[in-house]
């Protein structure tokens, strides 16, 4: 029941990455891909309409977390407090930025709201990067299952860590290279014209850029925390997750090279996928991992409710998902294909 | 709770409670217009006449606008009973994490799939689906407000839980639970009052169009819907349901009417004060003038029924800002009270026909526009200052309830960035709305055929059969 439960919850933070993930990108490549007020339009256009849709994955993932895993979200957003709320901040920046920016048809107030999203979307991409890297590393969990931390200490990743060091920069910088190169691959499927050439091309150097960011990351994961590899060997979903990884990456280049821009999407989205599912198939059932001592680790069984409320929620959840995934088939059959500005030249996306 | 200025709790309190008032100003808008939307696509679909359309797309932009920033200001919500309420998510997160969790997955994911199609693809979409897109909405903001309320009601009555092992709070009964009797008596109150808010503002848009001789057709729509829809929505918030929400505290809470009252001696031929302070110090009502009987007639069914008071009660157990939650309470009876007369008054205009004409009543529609808002938040207080000093009623201390690893200072800091980030929402809410409103319906209009050739009529040309601006 907990395992299945802490799949779900997984399953939930992958389907935000991989659906968020692509706002994140298109974001921080705005100013890069487009250069006429049409073609900035037609970025957020590719975005607009549906990121308040991706955004409330993570609002699922969240409110899942309280009901079924109430003491880890204790634990953790009481001891990444300021980081929390950067990512809060980040959020509201974020969503008020694309909302607003089309009301005034202006060169100055759209420049300045374009720069605000792709701030936010480069801050929450950085911030959510080394929260990853957080997980893997650990953090300074108490006897008592608290931890509060500063930004960074002395950036080792032993003992009484921060938020940033040597590793968890690593990995918001890598994290930063993918959601960039996946947002690159999801607007050349949504563009047309100069837009689309050039995020064709970004996607293409960004994705060559996340190879040797991978091994350098994979490599720097074995080194910081060794257990994770070692129990990741014996674990059959960490080798489908790289055999997707594998598959993603065959897709993504193919695609890339071959002008097959569905293709190029479903690679991307395999490779978040592959890439989430490796690595919360080694952490079970480790939640949260203690710099200072292993047996201060927090694992599913300890921090997951009681069993009636985890059977409660087995109720009603599956059918909140399948509610979920109808609309998301209604909603993606209507917005398929390019978008035009033109055309959908109504509202203000 | 301490007086230090570095009290974590008080701090996490304060924020809270910012963060939330300011929030629910939005929701309170989208909840109340989602049904004039409904009706207004529903009418167009049945009658072909443009002009409800007219209607819609002009309130689905505001209506778009206000749910952005509802949208952003309702995410930090549900992370702040992490990051400032450890100890209360430990405690209680099994079970009200039920109704968060079921908030995004029954009512966001349907609310927010389809309110990009509501205001964004009418051309997309065709008039059949742009209507179900309404409804989507509609039903997904309606849903949301359900389950926050089944939350609320939790913490205000708890039930359907049980003390398990550890300490921490599990279910037993899901139906006992969901279907709590306070859940359902706050959700029709809470509900009726987002209509009130709605259909105020629908109603003052209207009377300041009017004024202005403005789109006229326009006005008098939103005119005649908002006064209707607000004098229905005005009667039902108080009767049943506020009426229903009185007696309940009264049952399980005595103690807060008591204090809602400012009532500290116990006793029969209870009165309703119409002015008074309360003196806590002194224990009592300074200059208090009253309805003699109401309160006990109301709260318990007759005149002579005995009303608890405050002195009964341990003073640890009263609501620790007794003045706040008397003051809260009577604004929002004085104002319900004004919204039925008023509304009362623009149907008897109405039906003599007067309404569109009758200045004074008018301008009094087009100020009453923030009222609702307050009486909103002033309610919101009552229920939230009348629970204290329990998190989870008779179960939990507030006291007990906040993250014990972050400090007073932290979480000063970060309120003062939100304070900071929503004012900078709350001017562009304003500015923007301002700005749609000044524009006005008529940019989309395709209803009333000019009376002589107006420059850029080239640009209106026909879209799935009907016509409309490109």
């Amino acid at each position: 029941m907990i395992a299945t439960w802490y799949a779900v919850v997984s399953l939930m933070l992958v389907l935000y990455v991989v659906l968020d993930g692509r706002n994140f990108g298109a974001g921080m490549l705005q100013r890069f891909v487009a250069r006429t007020p049409d073609e900035r339009r037609q970025v957020i256009a590719s975005i607009g309409p549906l990121w308040s849709w991706h955004e409330v994955w993570l609002v699922g993932f969240g409110g899942t977390l309280v009901a079924v895993f109430p003491r880890l979200v204790a634990s953790a957003f009481a001891g990444y407090y300021l980081a929390l709320m950067l990512i809060l901040w980040g959020l509201i920046l974020r969503g008020i930025s694309i909302e607003v920016r089309g009301h005034i048809n202006d060169p100055l107030w759209q420049g300045f709201w374009d720069f605000i999203f792709a701030f936010a979307n480069f801050l929450l991409a950085v911030l959510f990067g080394a929260a990853a890297g957080n997980l893997v590393r650990g953090v300074p969990l108490d006897s008592a299952g608290n931890f509060s931390m500063a930004f960074f200490t002395d950036f080792m990743t032993r003992g009484y860590v921060g938020l940033l060091d040597w590793y968890t920069v690593s990995v918001a910088v890598f994290t930063v290279a993918v959601l960039a190169a996946h947002g690159a691959s999801y607007l050349t499927l949504k563009t047309e014209g100069p837009v689309h050439d050039r995020c064709a091309q970004w996607a293409k150097r960004l994705w060559m850029a996340v190879v040797p960011l991978f091994v350098a990351i994979s490599l720097e994961s074995w080194k910081v925390r060794p257990s994770l590899a070692e129990d990741a060997v014996g674990r059959p979903l960490c080798w489908i997750g790289l055999l997707l990884i594998i598959a993603a990456a065959y897709a993504l280049f193919s695609g890339l090279t071959k002008g097959l821009e569905g293709r190029a999407v479903v690679g991307s989205n395999l490779l978040l996928i592959g890439l989430l599912v490796t690595g919360s198939a080694a952490f079970f059932p480790v939640m949260l991992y203690s710099t200072l001592a292993p047996q201060n680790s927090l694992t599913a069984y300890s921090l997951a409710s009681g069993s009636k409320s985890l059977l409660l929620a087995s109720f009603w959840w599956p059918v909140g998902f399948v509610l979920a995934a109808i609309y998301f088939v209604f909603i993606s059959r209507r917005y398929v294909g390019k978008v035009s500005v033109a055309r959908d030249n109504q509202g203000y996306y | 709770m301490n007086s230090n200025l570095s009290d974590p709790a008080l701090w996490s309190r304060i924020q809270f409670g910012f963060t939330l008032t300011y929030h629910y100003l939005f929701p309170q808008l989208t909840m109340g217009l989602a049904w004039f939307l409904v009706y207004w696509k529903w009418r167009a679909l049945r009658t072909g006449d443009e002009k409800y359309n007219q209607a819609a797309r002009f309130w689905a932009k505001i209506f778009g606008l206000n749910f952005a920033v509802g949208v952003v200001t309702g995410i930090p919500m549900e992370f702040q009973f992490g990051t400032n309420w450890a100890a209360f998510t430990r405690y209680a997160g099994g079970v009200i994490g039920q109704t968060l969790a079921m908030e995004s997955m029954f009512a966001f994911f349907l609310e927010s799939a389809f309110i990009g199609a509501l205001i964004w693809g009418e051309k997309r979409l065709g008039p059949r689906y742009h209507f179900l897109a309404a409804v989507g909405v509609a039903l997904g903001s309606w849903l949301s407000g359900f389950f926050i309320l089944v939350t609320n009601a939790f913490m205000q009555h708890p039930a359907g839980y049980q003390v398990q092992s550890d300490g921490s709070l599990g279910i037993v009964s899901a139906s006992a639970f969901l279907l709590n009797p306070w859940a359902w008596v706050q959700y029709l109150h809470n509900q009726m009052a987002a209509l009130v808010t709605g259909s105020f503002v629908v109603a003052g848009i209207g009377a300041f169009y009017t004024l202005r001789k403005l789109h006229p057709a326009q006005a008098r729509l939103y005119l005649q819907a908002g006064t209707l829809t607000a004098l229905v929505a005005s009667v039902l918030v108080a009767f049943p349901a506020g009426d229903q929400q009185a007696k309940m505290v009264g049952r399980y809470q005595p103690v807060t009417l008591a204090g809602m009252e400012g009532r500290f001696q116990g006793g029969g031929d209870a009165g309703v004060a119409v002015i008074g302070q309360p003196n806590v110090a002194a224990h009592r009502l300074d200059n208090p003038i009253e309805v003699p009987g109401a309160l006990s007639f109301l709260a318990y069914g007759t005149f002579q029924s005995f009303v608890h008071g405050l002195d009964e009660y341990p003073v640890e157990d009263w609501p620790d800002n007794l003045e706040l939650l008397y003051y809260s309470f009577h604004l929002m009876i004085t104002l319900g009270t004004i919204f039925i007369l008023l509304m009362g008054y623009a149907a008897f205009q109405r039906w003599r026909g007067r309404l569109e004409t009758s200045t004074w009543l008018l301008w009094v529609l087009m100020l009453a526009l923030p009222f609702p808002y307050i009486a909103n938040t002033v309610g919101w207080m009552t229920t939230e200052l009348g629970r204290q000093p329990w998190l989870v009623y008779g179960l939990f201390r507030t006291r007990d309830g906040y993250s014990k690893v972050v400090s007073g200072g932290d979480t000063i800091f970060t309120l003062i960035g939100f304070v900071g980030l929503y004012f900078v929402l709350g001017v562009l809410f304003l500015l923007l709305a301002g700005r749609q409103i000044g524009q006005g319906p008529e940019g989309t209009l395709v209803a009333d055929p000019p009376a002589e050739p107006v420059p850029g009529a080239a640009q209106l040309a026909p879209v799935n059969g009907k016509e409309s601006l490109v």
